[in-house]
């Protein structure tokens, strides 16, 4: 059967196909929050049509724009539409025309900006990249721009320069010491890898950045590389397999890595006598089809008792944070993270894992507005605690 | 409407009214692609403002209102459905009932849930299957379809053969009538349950249902391969009346299953044939029993095959896609008829001819969904971009119609586009009663006028017929159309 990934034509085209059904909006969490029509992935596929298939432009205003940026780009739309729209797709090209008519919110114009200028998220120089590394007991050997390690490990800007997520880099240069890999990270030459452009709807604007990091792959000689963030993990692996055609490198989540050292006796874990449960993200879940990796790298620790959460795995509720919501409409993506932090509450578990810093981030925040008593950690963190 | 009334609900309602021009704009359409300037000069399809009660006395305190003002009010659950039935026809409130969810209660000695109208089917039979418990029935649109949305519909759908259409599981239904009055309807109450079934939201608004549930249990499918086109309806008859009911009972036949193929959605050996799937829940013995009625369906019958199991249970898992189809459109036509199964051959013979006379490439599916009937959806694809080929196609729609009625059927759903058709759904007596029902009920017709009962001046079934007949006289003339 066709995957629906390749199914995508226009977007012209596939807002005609759209039945208009709605098994869309019975998933989106931005209408599960909003609950106006005008918020549902059909509702806003039907106005699409009408501007873009039906040439009615006079009707692409700025509400409509808020609509279209009020989205996760969780792709639970596609995940369940009867017509096998790619609609996560469909997000980002509507992104990209919007930009095009110059019509992008300020604050994805800002980013865009200070993209460019810093090369990655935050105001921080580039050069920064590597300062969480100080906090490591002992730095390894060739951490920094090594030719040819065996791996090499892209931190991604969040957890490069925002002091909670740079736990996670912190825990995975310990598993992989312990474990002995020759690993290295592209340092200051790493960039921003392009994402936050793209569903920004600056798409031509992130071809700079896979180029470069790209060829800075290639100039390392490095064939296997690794990504703690879920959304770098899924640009890599999706918008640079262009740029690496011909090239050979396997790109792989933290957590399948982690899965395997653990089957090859690499690393071993004390006991940990606790509930936890699992929050898929979207880009390594349903969107990067990884859900048994993290799930056997939890579940190989002696004493954790798995739970799930009511949805999860293709059908896991989204955290808030995606698709550059913060940015735009930072309330919103608190209410969509209260929906999930309901589920993990009713789980009942004391430890709720993640494999994106992106979601703990939300995570934690929306625990803590809920006042509950449950600890939000990267995979890589929980495996630090109990690592032997 | 008048605007000190639109500014009181505002001010009740807060955030959950509306009358931004942007936002009532997205509740003027439904699945029918009818294009603007066929709408427009006809119906004020834009609400004039859009209200979200949470619960039963906020719907009260809006009827009341409109009641007293004589605004109409359109209820509007999981809008999946295609003859505008949820669509203004004369702007007033559309009354959005999404906030109206989730489960009430669950009776597991009486077997008996109750439920909040606007959950949809699929968070019902996902809380239910925790619970060790199914729904007995639910349409094939159950990831959006409410319960309220298809009780107020026909109620039939996957399940109904086993278990009846929904009227026949309800206990009782909590209903805010057109005065704001409050009452829970049984079958012993006046008026009673079956007045609200397929009345499409003319009646009154249903806040609360209960309803009878199932057992989960096991299940079984298989997918028969079947060559001669004629033969469908007489194993359908064989396996419907078997001992072992089925829980499911569908064909498509093979123009649809070309399509199908032709887009890449068909899984695995499926040849140039119509497709007869049945599926069984039950116990293990029944489920033994029923494999049984099926493999002497295929032995006694040379022009079935069996296919694979896993191809069978893929069907199964994708009962709720058929709009895939679409994919070949972009746009997509047809009627849905309720016909006796003893007629099915002839009415398929009869969509060929059509067929070939317009150059149509019609594909047909259809559901058995009771001892006597099935529901047959019978498409061609269209291009709507295209206004001229467009308008002749919609016009060709009751070409399909007619073959239907010629065998006995009648359209499956009313709204306001099959008003013409009234007189094929309704005898002249049950006709009258309804619409006796519907002035008992509702005397100054705010409650989703413009529906089920009457057609509207243009759409007299003469003048109707007439318009369509033209249209397709051209298609038949000029038209290019597609090759099956
Ligand atoms: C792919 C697909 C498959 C389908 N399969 C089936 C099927 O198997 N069987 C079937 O019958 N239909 C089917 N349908 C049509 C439709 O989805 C169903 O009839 C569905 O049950 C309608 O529910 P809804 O919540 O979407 O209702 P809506 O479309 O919102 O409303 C339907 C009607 O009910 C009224 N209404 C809604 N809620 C209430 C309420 N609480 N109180 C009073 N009136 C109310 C509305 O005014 C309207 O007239 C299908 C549609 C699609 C797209
Ligand atoms: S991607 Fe997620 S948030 Fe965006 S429209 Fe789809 S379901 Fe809603
Ligand atoms: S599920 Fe797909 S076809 Fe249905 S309304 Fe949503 S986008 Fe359109």
């Amino acid at each position: 059967m066709t995957a629906t990934k390749d199914l995508f034509t226009t977007l012209e085209q596939e807002t005609l196909i759209c039945g208009r059904c709605g098994y869309c909006r019975s998933v989106c969490p931005v209408y599960e929050v909003i609950g106006w029509e005008s918020s549902t992935p059909r509702g806003k596929i039907s106005l699409a049509r009408e501007i873009f298939a039906h040439g009615k432009r006079n009707k692409l205003g700025e509400d409509f724009v808020k609509r279209l940026d009020q989205c996760t780009l969780c792709g639970a739309c596609a995940n369940v539409c009867s017509t096998c729209i790619d609609t996560r797709s469909l997000w980002l090209e509507l992104r990209k025309r919007v930009a095009d008519e110059g019509l992008a919110p300020e604050a994805y114009v800002n980013l865009k900006n200070n993209l460019i200028t810093n090369k990655n998220i935050s105001t921080f120089s580039n050069s920064d990249r590597l300062e969480w590394a100080e906090d490591l007991d002992e730095e390894p050997e060739g951490l920094e721009l090594e030719e040819e390690a065996d791996v090499c490990y892209f931190v991604g800007c969040v957890s490069s320069f925002y002091p909670q997520a740079a736990q996670v880099p912190l825990a995975i240069c310990e598993i992989l010491m312990q474990a002995g890999i020759n690993f290295t990270t592209m340092g200051g030459e790493e960039w921003c890898c392009g994402y936050p452009l793209v569903s920004a709807g600056f798409v031509k604007d992130a071809e700079p950045f896979i180029k470069h990091n790209v060829a800075k792959i290639k100039e390392l000689n490095i064939h296997t590389l690794i990504a703690s963030c879920a959304t770098c993990y899924h640009f890599w692996k999706h918008a640079c397999a262009e740029e690496l055609k011909g090239y050979n490198l396997e790109i792989l989540h933290t957590t399948e890595y982690l899965a395997r050292l653990i089957k090859t006796g690499k690393i071993q874990f004390d006991e940990l006598d606790e509930v936890v449960t699992y929050h898929d993200p979207c880009d390594l879940g349903r969107n990067g089809g990884i859900f048994a990796a993290p799930r056997e790298v939890i579940t190989s620790i002696p004493g954790v008792e798995l739970v799930e959460m009511q949805h999860n795995r293709s059908n896991s509720l989204c955290c808030g944070g995606g698709g550059n919501l913060q940015s735009v409409d930072p309330a919103l993506a608190g209410h969509i993270s209260a929906l999930r932090v309901d589920e993990i509450k009713e789980t009942g578990a004391t430890i709720v894992v993640s494999a994106c810093q992106q979601c703990e981030q939300m995570l934690s925040a929306g625990i803590r507005e809920a006042g509950l008593k449950v600890r939000v950690m990267d995979i890589s963190q929980l495996l630090q605690e109990v690592l032997l | 409407m008048k605007t000190e009334v639109q500014e009181q609900i505002k001010k009740e309602f807060d955030e959950r009214a509306t009358d931004s021009a942007f936002e009532c704009s997205f509740y003027t359409r439904d699945l029918a692609p009818v294009p603007d300037f066929l709408v427009d000069p006809l119906f004020k399809t834009r609400p004039d403002m859009v209200v979200r009660p949470q619960n039963t006395a906020e719907v009260a305190q809006i009827l009341k209102i409109a009641d007293e003002n004589r605004i109409p009010v359109t209820p509007r659950a999981g809008g999946s459905t295609v003859y505008f039935n949820s669509i203004p026809t004369r702007g007033g409130i559309l009354m959005d009932l999404n906030l109206i969810k989730g489960i009430k209660a669950l009776n597991k000695d009486e077997m008996t849930v109750t439920v909040r109208a606007a959950t949809t089917w699929s968070e019902l039979e996902e809380y239910l299957n925790r619970q060790g418990l199914a729904a007995k029935s639910y349409p094939s649109s159950a990831p959006v379809a409410t319960i309220g949305g298809w009780f107020s519909m026909m109620g039939y759908g996957v399940g109904s053969l086993k278990y009846g259409n929904l009227l026949s599981q309800l206990r009782s239904i909590k209903v805010v009538f057109p005065a704001g009055e409050i009452k829970i309807i049984t079958s012993e109450t006046s008026p009673s349950l079956d007045w609200f079934a397929c009345a499409e939201g003319t009646l009154g608004i249903i806040t609360e249902l209960e309803l009878e549930v199932r057992s989960f249990t096991p299940m079984c499918h298989y997918l028969l391969q079947v060559h001669e086109t004629k033969s469908i309806a007489s194993i359908i008859t064989t396996l419907k009346d078997a001992a072992v009911k089925p829980y499911n009972l569908h064909f498509s036949d093979k123009y649809y299953n070309q399509a199908m193929r032709k887009l890449g959605f068909t899984a695995g050996q499926i040849e140039d044939a119509n497709i007869i799937a049945v599926d069984y829940e039950g116990e293990e013995s029944e489920l033994k029993e029923a494999a049984e009625i099926v493999a002497a369906v295929v032995a006694g019958n040379k022009s079935v095959k069996m296919l694979n199991k896993n191809i069978a249970l893929k069907e199964w898992e994708e009962r709720f896609k058929a709009l895939k189809l679409k994919r070949g459109g972009p746009s997509q036509l047809g009627a849905e008829i309720c016909l006796p199964i003893e007629k099915l051959g002839l009415y398929l013979k009869e969509i060929d001819k059509v067929s070939s006379i317009y150059r149509l490439g019609l594909t047909s599916y259809g559901h058995v969904v009771d001892r006597g009937h099935l529901t047959v959806m019978t498409m061609f694809y269209a291009d709507e971009t295209k206004k001229v080929s467009y308008v002749i196609g919609l016009s060709l729609v009751k070409k399909i119609q007619d073959a239907g009625y010629k065998y006995g059927g009648y359209p499956y759903g009313i709204g306001l586009w099959n008003t013409p058709y009234l007189k094929r759904i309704f005898t002249p007596a049950n006709l009258a009663q309804i619409r006796t029902r519907k002035k008992t009920v509702d005397q100054k017709n705010i409650i989703n006028p413009g529906k089920v009962y009457k057609w509207p001046f243009l759409f007299h079934p003469l003048t109707f017929s007439l318009g369509c007949n033209v249209m397709a006289a051209t298609r038949r003339i000029c038209g290019k159309g597609e090759k099956r």
